[in-house]
């Protein structure tokens, strides 16, 4: 499988409500993010957005549909819509998560979890194998927030990422508010997750906001509509020092403030990997 | 069936139907957990047709959109990769749901048809210079066989309310609903100019000649059924102003 080269940047996902920012001013990015499927479409004004955004910026294609757990296998429709895509934008790279969404007859439209046993483990690395073979390029897979584990789990979740990687030649993109997600929900060492994982596959960053566990709701939600926590932001203080450099983004899905908001917190991003770096080379 | 299989189908018919018991194997521990992915299942796809059905949500009031939109996830739960299909049918479950107030459907098609129309392929409409060009030599058995291409996402369908008066007067901010019967039902064409849907209302009669030939009937037999219907006279005057329309509109992405 080909191989994906570090590519070492700070960058934004593009919401429409940012449309203008992008298209009308040099925003300073190194890169932007978009949702794949918002631009899956035959035609008109998405379409049209994106590929001035990408003469403006390299884009990320991410993704949250290919359903890459599903035991039916993928759906041929998407891959082939996701492919004319990739090819008409010539991303940086192509990117979805490590879960399941579809049945062969419903969509749940959500990153549901997978029980990690050596037989998901099969089905992942299979439907991964046909994906980039047709797409013609290495992809991405991001650790997903969870709410649930299975008495059947057999891994845990960095063992499966990592024989996900060394079987199909993939990389992994780290969520590092998802594995602050799951790590409360489920009780594990965040540093423990981030030592178990091959990170020299990581190739993005992903950085975002959650909502707290409550008197009420013993666990956290990965609602990435809210700027990142100091537990957070001392997450990826830890992993960037064990990194090195990578693409790394502010991720925000909901209550999308004005984009100065966001370019502040990438601001803190970028001032986070440079000591880190400075701190690697002394 | 698989054992992730079988996993994957438990989960997901419970996501469909909250009420269903847990899982195999899934205990106390794991209920919170799935109520929120119950949650988000229900919350994304209600964003999703309110998002798509603006102005019928507020036709109907917030309180009996949500009643329906969680009505059609019920009858009608997502099976399309994208999130932007979730509204499939949902003007179906609007006709079902509110028999008496046929503009609610009327509406909800119309909110539907656009959004589809949205992202449609991209095309560029014929002018009339470039039609009148392209059938400069036509004679008389050339008119009766032409058969044309129409913009990609053109959509059309009886109603029996004036949608121009409604659509304006739900616009965010402005008043009550302008619920306005027709006296004869008409046809309502909706395509996309450059990147704007829009939608026109026309006469049934000229309604159905257009969905003939966006079926593949040729120009000489969508006159024929309108003079059945309008008599011949009437029919010669109707379709030349007809097909003056198509083009002028941009209706016509050029000859088959």
């Amino acid at each position: 499988m080909s191989v994906i080269a570090p590519f070492h940047g700070f960058g934004l996902a593009l919401r429409r409500t940012h449309y203008t920012d992008f298209l009308e001013t040099q925003v300073p990015v190194d890169f932007v993010e978009v949702i794949s499927e918002n631009y899956m479409v035959e035609g008109g004004k998405p379409l049209r957005i994106l590929e001035e955004t990408r003469a403006r910026h390299p884009v990320i294609l991410h993704g949250v549909s290919m359903s890459v757990g599903s035991a039916q296998g993928l759906d041929e429709d998407y891959l082939e819509r996701l492919a004319a895509l990739a090819q008409r934008i010539d991303p940086l790279w192509v990117s979805d998560h490590l879960c399941w969404t579809r049945t062969s007859a419903h969509n749940s439209h959500d990153l549901l979890p997978l029980p990690l046993t050596a037989e998901a483990l099969d089905v992942v690395c299979a439907n991964i194998d046909r994906a980039q073979e047709k797409l013609g390029r290495a992809m991405l897979f991001e650790n997903p927030s969870s709410y649930l584990t299975f008495p059947e789990d057999e891994m845990s979740e960095w063992a499966f990422l990592s024989e996900m990687a060394r079987r199909t030649g993939c990389y992994l993109l780290l969520d590092v508010n998802n594995v602050y997600v799951s790590a409360q929900n489920h009780g594990f060492s965040a540093s423990e997750y981030f030592a178990g994982l091959p990170l020299d596959r990581v190739r993005q960053i992903h950085l975002a906001g959650h909502t707290p566990a409550t008197g009420e709701r013993s666990l956290v939600i990965d609602t990435h509509d809210r700027e990142v926590c100091d537990e957070v932001w001392d997450l990826f203080r830890e992993v960037a020092a064990l990194t090195g450099p990578v693409a790394t983004m502010i991720e925000r899905d909901d209550a999308i403030p004005p984009l100065s908001e966001l370019l502040d917190e990438l601001g803190r991003a970028r001032n986070i990997a440079v000591n880190a770096e400075q701190a690697r080379a002394a | 069936m698989s054992t992730l299989a079988e996993r994957q189908a438990e989960i997901m018919a419970s996501l469909l139907d909250e009420d269903r018991p847990l899982p195999a194997n899934l205990g106390r521990r794991h209920e919170a957990g799935l109520q929120i992915y119950r949650n988000n299942y229900r919350t994304a796809l209600v964003e999703a047709l309110r998002s798509t059905f603006e102005r019928t949500e507020r036709l109907v009031g917030e309180a009996s959109f949500a009643r329906a939109a969680a009505h059609h996830l019920i009858t009608t739960p997502p099976s399309s990769w994208t999130l932007d299909l979730a509204g499939c049918g949902f003007a179906d479950t609007c006709a079902d749901l509110f028999p008496h107030d046929r503009e609610v459907a009327e509406l909800a098609w119309l909110e539907w048809a656009m959004h589809l129309s949205f992202v449609a392929r991209d095309s560029s409409p014929t002018n009339l210079a470039g039609f009148a060009q392209a059938t400069a030599e036509f004679g008389p058995a050339d008119w009766e066989g032409l058969v044309l291409r129409f913009a990609p996402g053109i959509d059309l369908r009886t109603v029996h309310h004036d949608l121009k008066a409604l659509w304006s007067s739900l616009n965010e901010g402005e008043g009550e609903a302008d619920i306005v019967p027709l006296d004869t039902p008409a046809t309502v064409i909706v395509w996309r100019e450059a990147e704007r849907p829009v939608f026109l209302a026309v006469t049934q009669a000229e309604g159905d000649a257009l969905a003939s030939m966006i079926a593949g009937a040729s120009y000489g037999q969508a006159c024929a059924a309108m003079a059945e219907a309008l008599g011949q006279e009437q029919a010669v005057e109707t379709a030349g102003a007809m097909l003056g329309r198509w083009l002028g509109e941009g209706l016509v992405e050029g000859l088959a």
